[in-house]
């Protein structure tokens, strides 16, 4: 006989000698598969109920996809980066000039567009070492807004003002509607893939000594740790994953222009769904993309014209209101974690 | 190639002396605040276009708008400081977000109120026409901004070097907890800072509005100019930010009438820019004191 036992903090099921309990205080949770569960099943019900919000879906993904990988750099370099849109520009305009140039598919411009992000990436790779808190800051910056102003340039290749049109697209099952929903799992995928390696890398010993750099590199280093190879192993594999949400980007939407993404206010976004996330914590930086993503199509559904500056100003506010973000209100009770503190140094 | 030298020479004086009205105070909150201003691209937007709401909203004449925009952005620039900077001064991944947020509201405020469509003048025009110095042509109000921007970094540097204001300030710039062991209001010279700023800003918008295009979007263009001297001088220092407005004015002479490739001029002062931090991390001034 199956015994069933409501407590107040727990449910306890008891049959034949054996016992299962299931908590109910929130911070026993074993959030990670409720919250994967819910995200799962979320885009089934969508495509049912709410077709029209799928998109709002896949670019809440795709957020948090920018802001995980982005989460890891920040911890392994010591130093956050202010342009991480620019790797996302690399992985997008290389998917789309080979798919527009040689009709290639998304699955024959996936190497190359990690390839040449992790090139960019190591060329830049020398400014984590030489470049200091805010210098580094600065020329981060500076890195998406030149290479926007490159596309410019050469409007020729990069069609700059307009963007590429005419890349193949990521799925085509002939359903707009299936299309979507596809696209909404495989994003979904893809940022639960960065989710758990990144989560796994920080829980690791190798995360343990990302935390190191990231608590004071000089004393990292005088424990033997070699800061330079961490720093930059850190900064090229978070960029080649950023690359590849350029790469989604351009076979997704079949079209990809660089004054979408390499502004400051794409950036913003970026940053804003680590910080009202919860500082880059990477399950924080979940709650951040829906939160954000979300947010801006109700603003866009609902202000009309004047959304383009309601929805920074409210982020604003909500940057300091909520100073540890949503993920900080979870945290409080889960105090005892060593979650490193990310800031920029001086 | 005399010629092309001549005008090389020419324009990076030129050009170095604008460069050095835009990014010297952001030259100097670096140096004082040793914070970034990454809000510092709405203080050009605003000067424009605050002028400009004053003469078209209100009706007022150009003088009397410049100078309800002055008061405005006095009150901004303080609520600025009190509200984030002050607040956050020891979190700068909240200040450097908060105020690059602020200039991206302030930029879509100007954008829906104001777009690119609206045809925002302002006629600043204080010497029309065009001047030729040997083979280069050039126009009179820009050749006088640049000249007002060499007086009024002089008279900038005459400030912090001898006034006893400018010694308080640059006493914080080098030690802030010393500064307020011997007496010194720290406080009360921030906000000062922060003020001091928008002249160079609002004298320099003023002076390139008519000469150079004016849009919702101006600011960033600016405050990358501002950025890569900041980087190249070294963190706010005025004497690095003076050599490296002339070196990168020089760049982009280069670039323009050398090398014939006007395109290229942010993309080249970057590239210079990393080249230096390669050999000197700290940028060209030996120290990231003010002065």
């Amino acid at each position: 006989m199956v015994d069933v036992e409501f407590r107040r903090d727990r449910i306890i099921i008891r049959y034949k000698g054996k016992k299962w309990d299931w908590i109910l205080e929130p911070r026993y949770w074993r959030n990670t598969f409720i919250w994967t569960a819910v995200l799962i099943i979320v885009p089934i019900i969508f495509y049912f109920f709410y077709p029209a919000l799928l998109n709002t879906l896949i670019s809440a993904n795709l957020y948090a996809a920018i802001a995980i990988p982005l989460a890891l750099m920040t911890l392994g370099t010591g130093r956050i980066n202010f342009g991480p849109n620019f790797f996302i520009g690399v992985g997008g305009y290389t998917a789309a000039l080979l798919s527009v140039a040689y009709k290639w598919g998304p699955l024959l411009t996936f190497p190359l567009a990690i390839l040449l992000t992790v090139v960019s990436a190591l060329i830049f790779s020398p400014l984590v070492i030489i470049a200091r808190g805010l210098y580094y800051v600065l020329l981060t910056l500076l890195l998406p807004l030149v290479f926007l102003e490159i596309t410019f340039i050469y409007s020729d290749t990069f069609k700059g003002d307009v963007g590429l049109a005419g890349i193949k697209l990521l799925v085509d099952t002939g359903d707009v509607k299936l299309n979507f929903l596809l696209i909404a799992y495989i994003s979904l995928f893809l940022m639960l893939l960065y989710l758990l390696i990144v989560n796994k890398t920080i829980k690791s010993r190798y995360g343990l000594i990302m935390a190191a750099i990231n608590d004071d590199e000089e004393v990292a280093h005088g424990i033997g740790v070699n800061i330079n190879l961490v720093k930059i192993i850190s900064f090229v594999s978070a960029a080649a994953m950023i690359g590849v949400i350029g790469w989604f980007y351009a076979h997704y939407f079949g079209t990809f222009a660089g004054i979408t993404y390499l502004p400051l206010t794409f950036l913003v976004k970026i940053l804003l769904v680590i910080f009202i996330g919860g500082r880059a914590q990477v399950f924080g930086c979940v709650a951040g993309g829906y939160f954000i993503a979300f947010l801006e199509m109700i603003l866009i559904g609902t202000l009309g014209d004047i959304q383009p500056f309601i929805f920074p100003l409210i982020l604003f506010i909500l940057l300091f209101a909520l100073p540890e973000g949503l993920f900080g209100l979870y945290r409080k009770r889960r105090y005892r974690e060593y979650l490193p503190t990310l800031h920029v140094r001086r | 190639m005399g010629e092309v030298l001549q005008v090389v020479i020419v324009y990076m004086l030129i050009l170095g002396s604008i460069y050095l009205l835009i990014a010297l105070g952001f030259s100097i909150i670096c140096g004082v605040l040793r914070i970034f201003h990454l809000g510092y691209a709405y203080l050009f937007t605003l000067t424009v276009y605050l002028t400009w709401m004053f003469m078209k909203e209100l009706g007022l004449g150009l003088v009397p708008s410049i100078l309800g925009m002055i008061g405005l952005q006095f009150l901004i620039s303080y609520f600025i400081y009190a509200g984030i900077i002050k607040r956050y001064l020891e979190r700068e991944e909240i200040i450097l977000t908060g105020l690059l947020l602020f200039s991206i509201i302030v930029e879509q405020l100007v954008n829906y109120k104001y777009p690119i469509q609206a045809g925002v003048y302002l006629n600043t025009t204080i010497l029309e026409g065009s001047l030729e110095i040997g083979p280069a042509v050039i126009s009179k109000q820009l050749l006088l901004a640049s000249g007002i921007a060499v007086l009024l970094t002089f008279l900038f540097v005459l400030f912090f070097l001898k006034t006893k204001i400018g010694l308080a300030i640059r006493a914080i710039s080098q030690d802030i907890y010393s500064s307020r062991i011997v007496g010194i209001n720290v406080e009360a010279l921030y906000t000062f800072t922060m003020f001091l700023v928008l002249v160079p800003v609002i004298v320099g918008t003023l002076l390139v509005a008519p000469v150079w295009a004016i849009d919702p979007t101006m600011g960033s263009m600016y405050l990358t100019t501002a950025i890569l001297v900041s980087i190249l001088g070294g963190l706010g220092n005025i004497k690095g930010t003076i050599m490296a407005s002339y070196l990168i004015g020089v760049t982009h002479s280069i670039v323009s009438f050398i090398i014939g490739e006007p395109r290229f001029m942010n993309l080249s002062a970057l590239i210079l820019v990393m080249i230096i931090l390669m050999v000197r991390p700290q940028g060209m001034a030996k120290s990231e004191a003010l002065w």
